[in-house]
């Protein structure tokens, strides 16, 4: 049996722990902070307590439209955001998680040092903790550091004015303007999040679209932009913020036209904000890590190079998840399926990792769901296509819910009706987008979804939907 | 469908659109008293930035009620000059006033804009 040390316990790296330990092998999970990584302590999970935190709020500010009023006497009854309320569930749910993360290494036997780790050459991990330095020989490791938030020299992060959004996720008050730098998946979230607090939010993205990433269908991005709109979320598109200066405690941002955006112009104008959210992108966790000692090769941005199956330059060592940075999917999901084949390789396997069919949650109001190809890329890859979409408005469970925004968009092969690609906007979306992914992986047909009975009343039934749309050519 | 109105001093695009154009070549669009009667209460109408450029038949927005969501077709060429503000507080405008206070779009009609496309009261009417 191999023996690996794992370095970061993020999903990527407690994941290959936990499946190397029931495979038998002596593992060692050196983590330099909390455990859990990006996703339990500043990322997925987090994000998404708050998620429900501006969900809570957002119910009992329409408790009317559902007839639920005030008891007498108590009519003017309002809600607000109690931040310090919120952070604090926020840290029990992380608490509660990682606690958990914790037991089960100790119930595999796995070895956890708290430290941090440096690459000493061939297999060796010197790890620095509280007490001394240690050195930790094994067959195999595998990198799963993870990324961390990325700075911008024109918007210096002070922590309190100019914030990233490890600081938005433990802010102690709902700031009364805010901007948000970038209209990426982070992004869009917390604007949504904060919105939903009380904050007046502007978003301002370098590219022309909302969630400007290729997995995501263009109609989702419109569909987003309107719902920012109807939220009062202002969205300003092919701009940059060419600087941020505090100011009296202000914020003086200056916008100007992007240059990602070819023939974008306009003059320069000044915002100003109490908080500036910087969400502009990752950079990799190798700081210390000492890669070339093992001869572990990374790009010129420090990105971790690695083959299909995980293997970097350096023999018996592994690089998974965010590490490995943008070219491959930066998801939690992506980094625990990575981090499985890796370990299957250590264990003397030949695995590889298909990227084509990841599914992905994107947790703004209403919520996205997406899974194989936006209707963009699948005709720039040659497909002949057709699409179909399907309003959620028109299911019965949304009206009863009161959730009409949304919308179900299915990409399938013409001739075929090979499903390609699901997209979906609305409640619950990154639920539903499980059965998509499903169809995809097993090369489903519209018409396979279509004479799958679905259970009614629910939203489920939209993907039934737009199937059945679909095959009669509507 | 006896009680739906189609002034006489407006044109009609097929797609349910109308539109009053001045002699000084600029216009008023709104949708149709037919298409708010489809759509049924109103809660949304996305509009266009201003400046916007827009051939005949293209999407410049969408409306959405409580059952449907719909695109807003361009009636003639033209640029966006101003939007209706006020619908933004009051969508509900689009059912009780679609021809007065529920206008959407001003615009300046492009000069060798193709009006072709455009049908008066009686023969919209008559293809609904």
């Amino acid at each position: 049996m191999p023996s690996i040390t794992i370095i970061g316990s993020g999903p990527g790296g407690h994941i290959a722990a936990f499946e190397a330990a029931r495979r038998g092998a002596e593992v060692t999970l050196v983590e330099k902070t909390d455990v859990g990584g990006t996703c339990l302590n500043t990322g997925c999970i987090p994000t998404k307590t708050l998620k429900s935190s501006a969900e809570a709020l957002e119910t009992a500010g329409k408790l009317a439209q559902f007839g639920i009023a005030a008891e007498a006497g108590t009519e003017k009854v309002s809600f607000k955001a109690d931040m310090p309320a919120v952070i604090a569930r926020k840290e029990r749910v992380r608490k509660v998680l990682s606690g958990g993360l914790e037991k089960t290494c100790a119930s595999l036997n796995i070895r956890l040092i708290r430290g941090a780790a440096e690459l000493a050459g061939d297999t060796t991990v010197r790890v620095h903790t509280a007490e001394g330095t240690e050195e930790v020989k094994s067959d195999n490791i595998i990198l799963a550091t993870g990324s961390s938030t990325l700075d911008l020299p024109s918007l210096p992060v002070d922590h309190k004015h100019i914030i990233n959004s490890d600081d938005a996720l433990n802010l102690d008050h709902v700031p009364n303007r805010m901007v948000i730098v970038g209209g990426g998946v982070i992004g869009c979230e917390l604007a949504f999040i904060y919105r939903a607090f009380g904050a007046k939010v502007t978003i301002v993205e370098g590219l022309d679209r909302l969630l400007p990433i290729p997995s995501v269908d263009e109609d989702m991005s419109r569909l987003l932009q309107r719902e920012a709109k109807k939220h009062r979320i202002k969205v300003e598109l092919a701009k940059t913020v060419k600087s941020a200066t505090v100011v009296d405690g202000k914020v003086s941002c200056v916008l100007g036209p992007s240059p990602f955006v070819e023939g974008a112009t306009g003059e320069d104008t000044t915002i100003e904000a109490d908080v500036v959210l910087v969400a502009v992108g990752r950079t990799p966790n190798i700081e210390g890590l000492n890669l070339d000692a093992a001869g572990v090769e990374a790009d010129n941005r420090g990105w971790i190079k690695a083959d299909e199956g995980m293997r970097t330059s350096a023999k018996g060592i592994y690089a998974i998840g965010d590490a490995l940075g943008p070219a491959r999917i930066m998801l939690a999901h992506v980094a625990s399926a990575e981090g499985l084949c890796a370990v299957a390789n250590c264990f003397g396997e030949d695995k590889t990792l298909d990227y084509s069919v990841i599914p992905a949650g994107i947790f703004t109001s209403p919520e996205i769901g997406t899974v194989g190809l936006s209707e963009t890329d699948a005709i720039s890859k040659g497909f002949e296509v057709r699409s179909q979409v399907f309003q959620f408005r028109e299911l019965g469970k949304a009206q009863a819910m009161g959730e009409l925004p949304g919308m179900f968009k299915l990409i399938c092969e013409k001739e075929s009706g090979k499903i390609l690609g699901v997209h979906i906007a609305g409640a619950h979306a990154t639920d539903l987008i499980a059965e998509a992914a499903l169809a995809i992986e097993k090369g489903l047909t519209a018409a396979d979804l279509a004479h799958t009975i679905h259970a009614h009343p629910t939203l489920a039934e939209g993907l039934y939907e737009v199937a059945e749309g679909w095959l009669r050519g509507c | 469908m006896s009680e739906l109105t189609f002034p006489e001093d407006i044109l009609y695009h097929p797609e349910h659109t109308w539109v009053r154009i001045a002699d000084d070549n600029t216009a008023v669009v709104g949708i149709t008293d037919f298409a708010q009667e489809q759509l049924g209460e109103v809660a949304f109408v996305d509009l266009p930035e201003i400046g916007s450029t827009f051939a005949a038949g293209d999407e410049f927005g969408t409306v959405e009620s409580i059952k449907a969501v719909s695109s807003l077709h361009m009636p003639i060429a033209g640029t966006v000059t101003a939007i209706n503000e006020a619908l933004e507080d009051e969508p509900s405008d689009v059912n009780t006033a679609p021809y007065g206070d529920a206008w959407m779009i001003r615009i300046t009609v492009d000069a060798d804009a193709d009006k072709s496309q455009l049908l008066d009261s009686e023969k919209y009417a008559a293809q609904l």
